[in-house]
């Protein structure tokens, strides 16, 4: 039986509580629009927030166990960036492939509905909104915005992955533990999704977005407790796993 | 809606957990079983999902069913692991773990999150175990057991099945309200539904069944074929005794007055 007072356990405990803190951010910073961005009437990505962010998580996942079986003696901090790298490569595939799609076969402006200019480009946005519409398209804050987040969301997911790989190498074979803690991490990635997803209300434009301020606290608060929950479960199974 | 008679909700919570929690029990003596009684917690979850989901979630019904199933794999891997010395409790230990999360996860989105949804604290505990059960059926039918490392491990997890079990057990939960959401919504066409989601998720356990058991993957092969067969004929029934009662408006005029 693990000992869960021991300081080290405490502090993987903590990190898995920090890596679904990390994902419930990533949540707020990607531009989610849902179904009316879907038909270019409002700014975002055409679809739900747990989609999206469990899509670029579970890619971050991928690269990031990819680095741990190659380079088993990696440090932490690498692992972190391949997941962060690999999740956000994926949604700014996304983001490039939607873009391309609002631009030149729905043909609309983007714009932002939430900001009167851009705070990157400092463009103006409110005259480009067609009536009727909560803005159009993925402009440029939104695209870096999304960036950000999907790396967030991806050092979260590797965090998670290198804490748990590091309790259950040692007691099952190597592709199990890589499976088990893969499949946890999938878990806490999914909770940890769609917490968020209910704050903001299914939509949210990103770091600028007024709702970004409003929601944040309450929905990191929910998400280090239920992550530490998982993370006292996740240590525990290990216990069973003793041979 | 009020003159039709619904099932309650707590006869249909008795359903699932007994009916699943037997089922998986039986399972080391006939694999097949364990299909049989995640498919009474897909009908159970389905239930939930449509209490919950019918005030408007703000984000999409999928959203809810991927996190019972998230809740309920990590209570699922808890619960069977945990208890090494008493393999036997372990799917009840999952349930438990499960509604204990669930009820967590319900209290913060109702009191800190604020979602104001009155049923919200009972239904986030009630598809949590839901999805554990789910999650420990199906296993249970590819596994051919319910013990954690010895079978599950090596034949679920390793060979990447889980994913399986994970993706299509979460929208045999959601699908059923999710396609029978609306003003006509009834809870028997769904609950047909659900069994028939159930079912086709048993099909694709068979098929994984096949490859790690051998023989009994056939059976619950075929059972779930005939299982679906069944329930989607009941849901096409349904569908077509509440669509008799909608009358024909005539097409749009042509010009306006």
């Amino acid at each position: 039986m693990v000992a869960l007072v021991d300081p080290t356990t405490l502090i993987d405990i903590l990190l898995i509580g920090l890596s679904g803190t990390l994902i419930c951010l990533a949540v707020h910073f990607i531009p989610v629009g849902g179904a009316p961005a879907a038909m270019a009437q409002a700014t975002g990505i055409g679809t739900g927030t747990v989609e999206l962010a469990a899509g670029s998580g579970l890619v971050g996942l991928i690269t990031s166990s990819y680095m741990y079986a190659h380079e088993p003696a990696s440090s932490m901090v690498l692992i972190m960036a391949a997941g962060a790298m690999g999740s956000a490569i994926m949604l700014a595939s996304t983001m490039l492939a939607g873009g391309l799609i609002y631009a030149y076969g729905v043909a609309v402006p983007f714009a932002s509905a939430q900001v009167k200019r851009d705070p990157i480009t400092r463009q103006r946005q409110d005259t480009y909104i067609s009536k009727g519409t909560q803005g159009q398209g993925i402009p440029t804050i939104c695209f870096v915005s999304g960036v950000v987040g999907a790396a967030l969301g991806g050092a979260g997911g590797g965090l998670i992955y290198f804490v748990l790989m590091g309790y259950y190498t040692p007691l099952i074979a190597a592709t199990s533990a890589a499976a088990v803690a893969g499949v946890f991490t999938m878990g806490v990635f999914y909770v940890n999704s769609v917490i968020p997803s209910y704050g903001v209300g299914g939509t949210i434009e990103g770091v600028h977005d007024p709702k970004f301020r409003r929601v944040v606290p309450k929905d990191v608060v929910t998400s280090v407790i239920v992550s530490m929950l998982c993370g006292v479960v996740a240590i525990l199974i290990a216990g069973g796993m003793t041979p | 809606m009020s003159d039709i008679k619904e099932i309650s909700p707590t006869n249909l919570m008795l359903f699932g957990i007994i009916g699943g929690l037997i089922g998986i029990y039986i399972s080391p003596y006939f694999p097949t079983a364990g299909a049989l009684g995640a498919i009474c917690a897909v009908i159970w979850g389905a239930e939930a999902v449509r209490r919950v989901a019918k005030y408007g979630l703000g984000t999409g019904v999928p959203s809810i069913g991927q996190i019972a199933l998230g809740m309920g794999v990590i209570a699922a891997m808890f619960g069977l692991a945990i208890v090494k010395p008493l393999p036997i409790a372990g799917p009840i230990v999952a349930l438990i773990t499960a509604s204990v999360i669930g009820f967590v996860i319900g209290w913060f989105a109702q009191h800190v999150i604020k979602m104001k949804i009155p049923v919200m604290i009972r239904c986030m505990t009630e598809i949590a175990a839901a999805g554990a059960l789910i999650i420990i059926g199906y296993s249970a039918a590819v596994g051919g057991n319910y013990d954690f490392v010895r079978n599950l491990i090596p034949r679920v997890f390793d060979t990447g099945v889980m994913l399986a079990v994970f993706w299509v057990g979460a929208m045999a939960m959601l699908h059923p309200f999710n396609a029978c959401l609306g003003p006509d919504e009834k809870q028997k066409r769904l609950l047909y539904l659900a069994g028939s989601t159930g079912a086709i998720t048993m099909v694709i356990m068979g098929v994984a069944a096949l490859m790690t058991l051998g023989v009994s993957g056939v059976i619950t092969l075929a059972l779930g074929i005939i299982l679906w067969v069944i329930f989607y004929k009941k849901f096409w029934d349904e569908v077509y005794s509440d669509a008799a009662s909608v009358v024909g408006t005539g097409l749009i005029p042509k010009t306006e007055a």
